[in-house]
C-alpha cells in the first residue's frame, strides 16, 4: 500500500464540497470516496472530519438529512446548499491558482 | 431540550462510522469482537471528537453557558444561607432605591401626562415688591429669587388681552389655586377642590377627555349654562364611576353645574399631588364671582390680579421674542404706568413641562438627602454581598485549584464565578421589584399631597429598567471582587501548597475583609445616626407643648355659606350650632372659628399700634367668645370677648400674650391697633385692644408666631367647630354627628378629626422622613450585622484548630471568647470612628430642616453609637460563644 499523505491545512474542506458535489453521502462514505477517488492517498483522519462537517453545515454550505440506508441504521446524509455550490467554485479556482503557482515556482 | 437532540444525533452520527469501520474489518476476515476493537483504534478517541464537533456548533458558547449556570445554580443550592443572605440584600439595597428614585422621578423630574410637554410654559412677572400702584389685591405667590419678587398672578385684563394679541405666537390659558367648595351630587354633600379654569385651558393643554367633553371657550361667559369638568378620581370617587352622568346637574357650592366631561385617569393634573378635581370655566366660578376685590367682580376689575398664566409654545418659536410680545401687552394692561420704569413688573417664564413647582421646590432638598441615604444602602449591601462571596470562594479555594490543575482554563473560572455573581444578581434584582412595589405603596400614602390626594405614584417600565440598571451597578460593585480575588489564586506557588493547606491564613483577603466590615459599619453608622436623628426630631416637635392641652378636642369644618344659607340666616345658624353643640351629651365646650387650628396656615396680616410705626406679621383667626376658654384659662390681662362684640365689622382685639410684650405689655390694653396690610387709599381697619390671651400655638406645632384674635364674624360662608369633650372624643363622635344632622342634614360634617390627629398631620412629611430615615437605618444594621457575623463565624471556623489547641493547653473559654469579641468590636469601632466624621459632615446639610434639636448631640450619637455597638456585640458574640464551646478533642481530630 502506497504512503498515505496527511491533508494540508484547509483543503478537507475543498475535498468535502468537491465529494459531496456528485450527491449526498453520510461520513463514513466521504472518508471512503476521497480514499479511493484520491487511489487510496489522501486518508481523512476521522478526528477532522466530523468536525469539518459541523463547520461547513454551521456555515450553511451543507445540508445534513437522516436518510435510511441500504441495510444499516439511520445515517446523516449530507448535501451541497447553493452556498456550498458556490463556494465549491470560489475554492477550486482559488486552488487551482495556487497549484499552478507553486507548480511554476517548483519548475523554474 | 434542543441541545440533548444535538447530543443524541451527534453521537448516531459517529457510532454509524464506527458501524461502518466494523463492518469493513469483518470484511477483511476478522472476528466481530476484533472488528469492532479495531474499527474503536482506527476511529480514536470519540469523545474528543465529539468534543470538537461541539466547539464547531453555532451555540457553542451558549452550552457553555448553560452548563455555567447549572454549576452556578448547585453551588447556590449547597449554600442555602448565603445564598438566601446575598439575594435578600440585594433585593432590599435595590428595592429601597428603585422606590426613593422613583419617588424623585415622580416629583421632579416626569413631566405632565400631556402631549408635548415641553412646549408649556408658565407665565409669571418679575419685579421689586408687590405693585401697589397697579394692583390692588392679588391671589398666589410671590417669591424672592436672583434679587428679584417673581410673581405668578395676574389680572384677568392681562390674561385676556395677552390670548388675543399673542396668539399667532403661543396660545396662552389662565386658571386659579384650587380652593375648596361644598359639592352636591344626588343629594350626597362632599368638599372637593376646584379649579376656575379659561375656556381654553384643556384645549391648550390638550388633555382628553375620557367621558363627554372638555370645557370650550363657548362655556366661559357669563350667559352660558354652568358647565363642569371632573378629574377621573373624582368621577370616581363622587360620581360613582358612572358613564351616564354626563349632562347630568351637580351643585357647586349651592349652584347647579351640568357635568360636560370626566378627564382621562392619566391627567394627575398640573403637578404630582395636584388636589384639583373639578374645574369650572372663569366666568362660571362662584368662587371669583363672589367678589374678592373691591370693586366685586374679580374678573371685571383690573386692579384685582388673581389668575395664574400659562402658555404653550410652539417648537418655532423663540422663548426671548414671545416674552417681549408678552411683556408689551401686559404692560398695556395697566390702568396707569408707574413712576418707576425700572421696577415696574416684567413678565418672565418659568419652564412648564412638569407642571407647577411647589411640591417640587419644597421636596428637592430632602428628595436628595433620601437619594443619598438609600445610595448608602445600597452600597452596603453590595459591600455584605462581595464579602459573603469571597468568604465562599475562600471556603472554595481547594475546589478551584483543584479545577484548575485538572486543567479548566482560568477565563473559564472567571467567567464561572462572574456568572454565579450574575445569577444572584438576576435573583436579587427580580426581588427587589417585589420590595420597591411595596415600599412605593407605603411611601404614596405618606405623600399624599395637598388636600390628603394619593400621589399619581406607580411602577411602570421605567422604574424597572431602572431597577435592572442598579443591579447591573451592583453587580460590577460586588461580582468582579470575587473573581478578581480568585484569579489572585491561581498562581502557581497556590498549585504547590496543595489542597492540604487548610489552617494557613491568607493574610491579604482576611483583612481585606475586615476593612470592608469596617466600612460597612461606618457607613451603618450614618444611616443609623440619620434614622436617630430625624426620629428625635419628630418626637421633639409632636410632644413640644402647644401651650393647651391637646386632648379630648375634636374639630370639623362646616360649610353652610356654600349651601342654602344666606348672609341674613347665617349668624342665626352659627349661634344655633354652638349652642346646640354646647348642650350634646359629652361634649363640655364648644367655639367656632373662621380658620381651622393648627392648620399649617391660616390668614395673615401686619399691624401696628396707632401712633406707632413698628410693625408686627400676625396670625389673624376669627372666634366666638368661648373659643379661647376651649385652649386656656381664660385672658391674662383685660377682658375676654363677648357675644356683643359679635359686630360687622368687628371693633375689638385680643392679643397674645408675646404680641403684648413687644407692643408694651398691660398698657396695650385700650390702645388702638391698625391692620396695615390694605391697598393704599383704604382705611386701615382698626380695633381696640380689650385682653391678652395666653400664648399657644395656633398655626402649627412647629412655630408660634403672634396671635391676633378678632371676634367671629357671623357671615362667614365656613367656619370650623372645636369642640373641648370630657370623655374620649371617639366615644362623644356619635352624639355630635347626631345633632349636626338634626341641625342641617344637608350640611357635612368636613374633616373630623381629634386635635391629636391634626397635629400629626401638619408633621406628615417630617413622619416620613423619619420613618424611612429608620427603615433605612433598621436594614443597614441589619446587613452590616450579618456582615459581621459572615466574617467572624468564617474566621472562627478557619481557626477551629488553633481555638482547639489553645482549649486543650488550658485556655479558659472566657478568654476564647473575649478575644473573639475584641477583634469584633474592633472592627466595628474602627467603623465607628470612619462613619462620625462623615455624620458630622452630613448633619450640617441637614441642619436646616430639623425644628428643634440639634443634629450632633451628645445624646443622638449615644444612641446611635450605642444601637451599633450592641448590633456588633450580638453578631459577633454568636460565633464567640459557639467557638468556646469547641470540644478541643473533636476539633484537633477533624484537623
Amino acid at each position: 500500500m502506497a504512503k498515505k499523505t496527511d491533508l494540508l491545512q484547509g483543503t478537507l474542506d475543498l475535498l468535502i464540497l468537491k465529494t459531496l458535489a456528485s450527491g449526498p453521502l453520510h461520513g463514513y462514505g466521504i472518508a471512503q470516496r476521497i480514499l479511493v477517488t484520491s487511489k487510496e492517498l489522501l486518508q481523512v483522519q476521522q478526528g477532522s472530519l466530523y468536525p469539518a462537517l459541523h463547520r461547513l453545515e454551521r456555515k450553511g454550505l451543507l445540508k445534513p438529512e437522516w436518510r435510511e440506508t441500504g441495510n444499516g441504521p439511520m445515517a446523516k446524509f449530507y448535501s451541497l446548499t447553493a452556498g456550498g455550490r458556490t463556494c465549491l467554485r470560489q475554492e477550486t479556482e482559488q486552488w487551482q491558482r495556487y497549484a499552478g503557482a507553486i507548480a511554476m515556482v517548483l519548475e523554474s | 431540550m434542543f441541545w440533548k437532540r444535538r447530543e443524541t444525533e451527534l453521537q448516531r452520527e459517529l457510532s454509524h462510522h464506527l458501524h461502518h469501520l466494523a463492518v469493513e474489518f469483518e470484511r477483511q476476515g476478522y472476528s466481530q469482537e476484533e472488528a469492532l476493537r479495531l474499527a474503536n483504534r482506527e476511529f480514536g478517541g470519540a469523545t474528543q471528537v465529539q468534543e470538537r464537533c461541539r466547539d464547531e456548533r453555532r451555540w457553542a458558547w451558549t452550552s457553555g453557558l448553560r452548563q455555567d449556570i447549572v454549576f452556578g445554580w448547585r453551588t447556590m443550592r449547597r449554600n442555602p444561607m448565603i445564598t438566601t443572605a446575598a439575594v435578600l440584600s440585594l433585593a432590599l439595597g435595590i428595592g429601597a432605591n428603585t422606590a426613593i428614585v422613583s419617588l424623585m422621578d415622580l416629583v421632579l423630574w416626569r413631566e405632565l401626562p400631556v402631549p408635548n410637554a415641553r412646549q408649556l410654559v408658565l407665565v409669571h412677572w418679575k419685579g421689586h415688591g408687590f405693585p401697589q400702584e397697579l394692583a390692588d389685591g392679588a391671589a398666589g405667590s410671590m417669591q424672592p429669587e436672583d434679587g428679584w419678587d417673581v410673581a405668578d398672578f395676574f389680572s384677568y385684563r392681562a390674561f385676556a388681552q395677552t390670548r388675543a394679541r399673542a396668539s399667532s405666537l403661543a396660545a396662552v390659558a389662565a386658571f386659579t389655586y384650587h380652593h375648596q367648595v361644598s359639592v352636591s351630587f344626588a343629594g350626597q354633600p362632599t368638599v372637593a377642590m376646584e379649579r376656575a379654569v379659561s375656556g381654553n385651558f384643556m384645549t391648550v393643554l390638550e388633555v382628553r377627555p375620557q367621558l363627554g367633553r372638555l370645557l370650550l371657550d363657548s362655556d366661559d361667559n357669563y350667559a352660558a349654562p354652568g358647565a363642569v369638568v371632573v378629574s377621573h378620581r373624582f368621577w370616581v370617587r363622587v360620581l360613582g364611576s358612572d358613564p351616564a352622568v354626563i349632562g347630568r346637574t351637580m351643585a357647586i357650592d349651592n349652584t347647579t353645574y351640568i357635568i360636560a366631561g370626566v378627564l382621562e385617569p392619566s391627567f394627575y393634573g398640573l403637578g404630582p399631588g395636584d388636589a384639583a378635581e373639578i374645574y369650572t370655566p372663569l366666568h362660571q366660578s362662584r368662587f371669583l364671582r363672589k367678589g374678592l376685590g373691591p370693586a366685586g367682580n374679580v374678573l371685571e376689575n383690573p386692579r384685582y390680579w388673581g389668575l395664574q398664566l400659562l402658555a404653550r409654545r410652539p417648537a418655532g418659536v423663540d422663548g426671548a421674542r414671545l416674552r417681549v410680545a408678552m411683556d408689551s401687552v401686559f404692560r398695556s394692561t395697566w390702568d396707569k404706568q408707574p413712576k418707576n420704569s425700572v421696577a415696574a413688573p416684567s413678565i418672565s417664564f418659568d419652564d412648564g413641562r412638569r407642571g407647577l413647582g411647589d411640591l417640587r421646590k419644597e421636596l428637592r432638598r430632602p428628595l436628595f438627602v433620601l437619594g443619598a441615604l438609600v445610595g448608602l444602602l445600597l452600597l452596603i449591601a453590595c459591600v455584605n454581598i462581595a464579602n459573603l462571596l469571597m468568604a465562599r470562594a475562600l471556603a472554595r479555594r481547594n475546589e478551584l485549584v483543584m479545577r484548575v490543575s485538572l486543567g479548566c482554563g482560568r477565563a473559564r473560572l472567571m467567567r464561572q464565578l462572574l456568572t454565579e455573581s450574575a445569577m444572584l444578581a438576576a435573583l436579587g434584582g427580580l426581588a427587589s421589584v417585589v420590595v420597591a412595589w411595596a415600599t412605593v405603596t407605603v411611601l404614596g400614602q405618606f405623600l399624599a399631597g395637598d388636600g390628603g390626594v394619593p400621589m399619581a405614584f406607580v411602577l411602570d417600565g421605567r422604574t424597572l429598567a431602572l431597577a435592572g440598571a442598579v443591579t447591573l451597578a451592583a453587580l460590577l460593585v460586588f461580582g468582579l471582587f470575587p473573581a478578581w480575588q480568585a484569579s489572585g489564586w491561581l498562581d502557581a506557588s497556590w498549585l504547590r501548597q496543595g489542597l492540604g493547606s487548610v489552617g494557613l491564613p491568607q493574610r491579604r483577603g482576611w483583612i481585606r475583609g475586615r476593612l470592608f466590615v469596617s466600612f460597612q459599619m461606618a457607613f451603618s453608622v450614618i444611616l443609623v445616626m440619620a434614622a436617630v436623628i430625624f426620629t428625635r426630631n419628630l418626637v421633639a416637635v409632636e410632644s413640644r407643648d402647644p401651650g393647651f392641652d391637646r386632648r379630648n378636642l375634636v374639630l370639623f369644618d362646616t360649610r353652610p355659606g356654600t349651601s342654602a344659607y344666606d348672609k341674613a340666616r347665617l349668624t342665626r345658624f352659627y349661634f344655633d350650632l354652638e349652642q346646640r353643640m354646647q348642650s350634646t351629651p359629652g361634649v363640655s365646650l364648644a367655639g367656632l372659628a373662621a380658620m381651622r387650628p393648627m392648620n399649617n396656615g391660616g390668614m395673615w396680616d401686619t399691624v401696628q399700634i396707632a401712633g406707632q410705626t413698628k410693625r408686627y406679621d400676625v396670625s389673624v383667626n376669627g372666634v366666638t367668645p368661648s373659643y379661647l376658654r376651649l385652649f386656656t384659662a381664660g385672658v391674662v390681662a383685660g377682658r375676654s370677648f363677648a357675644r356683643s362684640d359679635l359686630t360687622n365689622p368687628p371693633r375689638v382685639a385680643i392679643v397674645s400674650e408675646d404680641l403684648a410684650r413687644h407692643l408694651g405689655g398691660n398698657t396695650v390694653l385700650g390702645r388702638r391697633l391698625l391692620m396695615v396690610d390694605v391697598p393704599p387709599g383704604m382705611k386701615p381697619p382698626e380695633y381696640e385692644i380689650v385682653g391678652i390671651a395666653p400664648d399657644i400655638a395656633a398655626t402649627s406645632i412647629k412655630n408660634r408666631p403672634f396671635v391676633l384674635w378678632l371676634p367671629f364674624g357671623g357671615d362667614a360662608p365656613a367656619a370650623t367647630v372645636v369642640l373641648r369633650t370630657s370623655q374620649r372624643p371617639q366615644a362623644v363622635l356619635p352624639a355630635i354627628r347626631q345633632t349636626m344632622g338634626e341641625i342641617d342634614r344637608n350640611l357635612p360634617m368636613v374633616d373630623t378629626v381629634t386635635m391629636e390627629e391634626q397635629i400629626s398631620k401638619g408633621l406628615e412629611r417630617e413622619r416620613m422622613f423619619a420613618t424611612l430615615c429608620s427603615g433605612f437605618g433598621i436594614l443597614a444594621l441589619v446587613l452590616s450585622a450579618v456582615g459581621l457575623y459572615g466574617v467572624i463565624s468564617y474566621n472562627t471556623s478557619r481557626r477551629r484548630s488553633e481555638i482547639g489547641v489553645r482549649l486543650a493547653l488550658g485556655a479558659r473559654p472566657r478568654s476564647v471568647v473575649s478575644m473573639i469579641l475584641r477583634e469584633g468590636l474592633g472592627m466595628a469601632l474602627l467603623g465607628v470612628a470612619m462613619g462620625v466624621p462623615l455624620v458630622c459632615l452630613g448633619a450640617e446639610m441637614v441642619n436646616k430642616q430639623l425644628a428643634d434639636i440639634k443634629p450632633m448631640d451628645a445624646a443622638s450619637l449615644f444612641v446611635g453609637v450605642g444601637i451599633l455597638l450592641i448590633a456588633a456585640l450580638v453578631a459577633t458574640g454568636l460565633p464567640a460563644l459557639r467557638a468556646a464551646a469547641l470540644d478541643p478533642a473533636e476539633a484537633l481530630r477533624q484537623e
